[in-house]
């Protein structure tokens, strides 16, 4: 009930002079923070234009070169590594890498669960016992090790990565779906539109999934950060994102070979790392707390 | 010839709760309804009223088919209710429809009420979207909203324009029976007035029959040309409203009718004794032997059987037929 | 309670079923198992007797079973780099791991629990303020990162901790501040939000509004309530201790199960996997187990009522 109640009407007239107000209004720390996913945004469309070299240029002659400020020039403003590749364009399709593979991760994650969700809640019994052993099963074991061992079970491919990603929390979606689906189904408008005669697809597509959507985005602020960490830990091992392939995490732990010479390669992507779950997170709380005060 | 719309023959609907503690606590039986029957012609109302948590609510969803009956018959128009959710069920909801007691929960919050009035249409396919709007328009006229209605979000009406909201829904495919669950103890004593006038209207206009589901005696006499007591998933008494409530037989009955507030003398009040039992563990004999003043052992020991009268009534008591419990009417 | 100890012990076998179950269904989705466990140059000869020891010609739940039984006295077969059974791999590594996770537990622990009582009981002071804001970051920076923000302080520019190896105790400080520093940041919200709750009930307020002194307020009211939402995350970090050691391990270089767990999966060692896949599972399943059973004992409501979940 009080899911419905968050939610906001319509909104009442739109145009850009109402956000703009809007965004004047939020606290201070989340407008930097929306500043820094908006850069993020840009910075992962618009990879191909921004990138001033291609990520496998060699500059033998600019090898190792500091940032900007530190005694570097604004031919590489980052600096460069050890091979003389330019640091800001691997950050920039770093940055791209993991946000595309955290957005990919998240949108599955959510879709799977929110499915599986609504289908142990549709059939109850042993669909939904089975789908239940599954939760535990998932939120029993962390899933960092389920990731390492499938990973060696299968090998490695940026697919197939992805989809693992995508296994990350579904449970949460699952959980949160069966919830809200059950109770929608108990008593109120779902029961109201079933006893009209609608099948499930309308009930479902209709009805309980636009009524819970705004408790699963919530959700997904959540993930969204948590698939970053994830992935770049992996990245970092080695064992996620590969090479000629580059993510944050990729770098991080490309960088820490250099970390005695050349810090710079490890704390430009380790900063973007950081930045960006930090905004994410202060944003979703804020949102949450407008939003949803279930979750609070 | 009037023939009969809807049949209830025997319907029992019993749940298995737990009455200890922990997984392996004591399994308890109960009984929601417990051999109920009751039938309905075109036009016609049914009034049902009984304590709270007496199976009123549960009545009427097996007898729209919503759940599963665990012994008895619903039969509509002379065929069986086909299990919820077939195709065969959905096919019938075009014909049957419920009217909730909250009307906020029944709606859609995020959609406006118009499209939700048009959703029957919607489902049971066949008309176009200006159809599907005329129609929308004309019921919503009938049931008193005005068109300028018809974008707004659920929130934004009164509880009695809602309640009309989910009349005009229910109403949109013409149903000829429709279950009232307490349709108006959520509203406001002056608009309860206006939703069961009307009520009253469209039963006049469209020849709806009802179950009108209620505890307030004042409003079913109003409506109902029919009424039936219940008392721990059983009717204990039946008979034409008027009459029913003028003279009521069952002590039940008569506790019931006596504590209707009415202006002038006071009448004779038979109070009530103590609480409803607990419905899993329900007395033996006359289940409502515990808290009649005219409880016999034989009303103890022996369960008694719903009754026809030679006068039509319908009864289920021992002492029914005793004079000295008879009173003035 | 015994009803209640026997619904959680099932449970938790049904749980360690379920990850051998997880780990053979893997193995079978993934190709065939002699081949991806002995390696693919082994020789046909070994291949064929692995077959027939696991019986890989027999009916699927034939084999099911006999990996179950296998799994269940340790037997998930040799490490194919150096041939050992890999149960004796895994488990001579368990005290390097146990040498840093423990001491880090104690400082999450030590650490977060105390901040965040304080900071409850201080709410919206300057203390409160930056317990929260150094939590957040705890929440939000990756461990590889963190693991190397200390390693460029203390040893590269300070020079005072060795970054990597365990030649001796002091290689073991970094890798406990930074498997310490942010589970600390967890607790001390966590706390926090707990002793927030328990002080905001009504009978911590009737308590206090009855004369009770504040202190005793807190230590015998609003202390033992709070500490029980504060087990189950300290269960949680328990069960999850060599999990988080995994890249922390790998960053310093530090023999624990972690490493090797990585370099297990870069190899495709499959044995070892699985082995140390079991470890883990049956770490966390006991580390539950006896947080269900602390809880039990902390909270009497729940021994009545837990079971009939
Ligand atoms: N799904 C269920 N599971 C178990 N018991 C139920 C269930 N539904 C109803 N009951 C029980 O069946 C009995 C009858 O319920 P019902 O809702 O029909 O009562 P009611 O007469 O409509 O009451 P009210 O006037 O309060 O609406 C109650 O004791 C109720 O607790
Ligand atoms: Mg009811």
């Amino acid at each position: 009930m009080a899911v419905r109640d968050a939610l906001p009407a319509p909104l009442p007239t739109s145009g850009l002079s109402v956000i703009a107000r809007r965004i004047a209004r939020l606290p201070f720390a989340v407008s930097l923070a929306t500043l820094w996913l908006a850069l993020m945004v840009v910075v992962a469309l618009g990879a191909d234009l921004l990138l001033p070299y291609s990520i496998t240029a060699f500059d033998l002659k600019a090898r190792l070169s500091p940032p900007l400020f530190f005694g570097g020039t604004f031919a590489h403003p980052l600096g460069t590594d050890e091979l003389g590749r330019d640091v800001l364009s691997r950050l920039i399709m770093s940055i791209r890498m993991s946000l595309l593979i955290a957005l990919f991760g998240t949108l599955i994650a959510a879709t799977l669960g929110t499915l599986l969700g609504i289908l142990a809640a549709h059939f109850r019994r042993f669909v939904e016992t089975l789908i239940l052993m599954a939760i535990d099963f998932q939120a029993s074991m962390p899933f960092m090790i389920i990731a390492l061992s499938v990973l060696a079970f299968f090998g490695n491919s940026l697919p197939l990565f992805i989809g693992l990603m995508g296994f990350h929390s579904w449970e949460r979606y699952a959980r949160i779906t069966r919830g809200l689906t059950l109770a929608a189904n108990e008593q109120g408008y779902a029961s109201a539109v079933r006893q009209l005669g609608a099948g499930p697809g309308r009930i479902y597509g209709r009805h309980v999934l636009p009524n819970i959507a705004s408790t699963l985005i919530v959700s997904m602020t959540l993930t969204f950060p948590e698939i970053i960490l994830l992935e770049s830990g992996l990245s970092f091992l080695g064992l996620g994102v590969q090479p000629p392939l580059t993510s944050l995490g990729n770098m991080v732990g490309y960088g820490r070979e250099y970390i005695t010479r050349a810090p710079w390669i490890m704390l430009a992507p380790a900063t973007v790392i950081v930045l960006t779950t930090l905004s994410i997170s202060l944003l979703g709380d804020w949102v949450r707390d407008k939003l949803d005060p279930t979750l609070r | 010839m009037s023939m009969t719309l809807l049949e209830a023959t025997g319907l029992r609907r019993h749940y298995q709760v737990r009455a200890g503690r922990g997984p392996f606590g004591a399994k308890a039986v109960l009984r929601a309804v417990d051999g109920v029957s009751l039938s309905l012609k075109p036009g016609r109302t049914l009034g049902l009223v009984g304590e709270s948590g007496c199976g009123k609510s549960t009545t009427g969803k097996l007898v729209l088919g919503f759940i599963p009956p665990t012994a008895g018959t619903v039969r509509y128009r002379g065929t069986d209710m086909p299990p919820a959710g077939t195709p065969a069920w959905r096919a019938l909801r075009p014909r049957m429809q419920m009217v909730y007691q909250d009307p906020l929960g029944a709606l859609d919050r995020r959609l406006p009420v118009g499209v939700q009035i048009m959703e029957p249409l919607a489902i049971h396919g066949a008309k176009s979207p200006a159809e599907q709007r005329d129609r929308a328009a004309g019921v919503m006229a009938a049931v008193g909203l005005q068109m300028h209605q018809f974008d707004r979000y659920p929130h934004e009406l009164s509880g009695g324009q809602r309640q009309r909201v989910v009349l005009a829904r229910a109403l949109m495919t013409e149903p000829d029976l429709l279950v009232c669950d307490e349709p108006i103890s959520a509203l406001d004593v002056s608009i309860q007035a206006q939703v069961v006038n009307l009520l009253l209207d469209l039963q006049d206009q469209m020849g709806i029959a009802y179950l009108f589901i209620s505890h307030d005696l004042k409003v079913v006499r109003q409506v109902s040309h029919e009424v039936a007591v219940m008392y721990l998933g059983r009717i204990v008494e039946q008979g034409e409203a008027e009459d029913l409530f003028a003279r009521p037989l069952h002590p039940y009955t008569r506790a019931l009718v006596s504590a209707i507030p009415v202006l002038g003398p006071r009448r004779e009040r038979l109070l009530l004794q103590g609480d409803p039992p607990n419905p899993v563990d329900v007395p033996s004999g006359c289940s409502f032997h515990t808290r009649c003043p005219f409880a016999t052992a034989a009303c103890r020991a022996e369960t008694p059987a719903l009754r026809t009268l030679p006068d039509g009534r319908q009864v289920a008591c021992h002492r029914v037929e005793e004079p000295a419990l008879q009173v003035a009417a | 309670m015994l009803l209640f100890t026997a619904s959680r012990a099932l449970r938790a076998a049904l749980t360690i079923l379920f990850v051998m179950t997880f780990a053979f269904v893997v193995l079978r989705l993934s190709g065939d198992p002699a081949l991806l466990i002995m390696s693919v140059d082994a020789p046909p000869e070994a291949i064929k007797a692995f077959r027939e020891a696991w019986g890989l010609e027999r009916p699927i739940w034939e084999q099911y079973l006999s990996y179950i039984g296998h799994a269940f006295t340790g037997d998930f077969g040799k490490s194919m780099r150096d041939g050992r059974p890999a149960i004796d791999l895994v488990m001579e590594r368990v005290p390097a791991t146990l040498a840093i996770t423990l001491p880090a537990l104690a400082l999450k622990v030590g650490l977060g629990i105390p901040a965040g009582v304080y900071a409850a009981l201080h709410r919206n002071s300057f203390a409160d303020r930056m317990t929260m804001a150094v939590s957040v970051a705890g929440f939000t920076m990756p461990s590889f990162v963190l693991a190397l923000l200390l390693v460029l302080l203390f040893s590269v520019n300070l020079g005072w901790l060795p970054a990597s190896g365990a030649d001796s105790p002091t290689y073991a400080i970094l890798p406990i501040i930074t498997l310490g520093a942010s589970g600390a940041a967890i607790m001390a919200r966590f706390t926090r939000s707990a002793m927030l709750e328990v002080l905001g009930q009504p009978y911590i307020r009737a308590a206090s509004a009855k004369g009770v002194e504040w202190r005793r307020v807190i230590s015998h009211h609003a202390l033992p309530n709070a500490a029980i939402p504060t087990v189950t995350i300290i269960g949680f970090m328990i069960g999850s201790l060599v999990a988080g050691a995994v890249v922390v391990e790998s960053v310093f270089a530090w023999p624990g199960i972690g490493r090797l767990l990585v370099s297990a999966v870069a190899n495709r060692d499959l044995a070892v996997v699985q082995a140390i896949l079991m470890v883990i599972a049956t770490w966390m399943v006991l580390a539950n187990f006896t947080v269900d059973m602390a809880y039990g004992w902390l909270d009497p409501r729940v021994r009545g009522t837990a079971a009939a979940h």
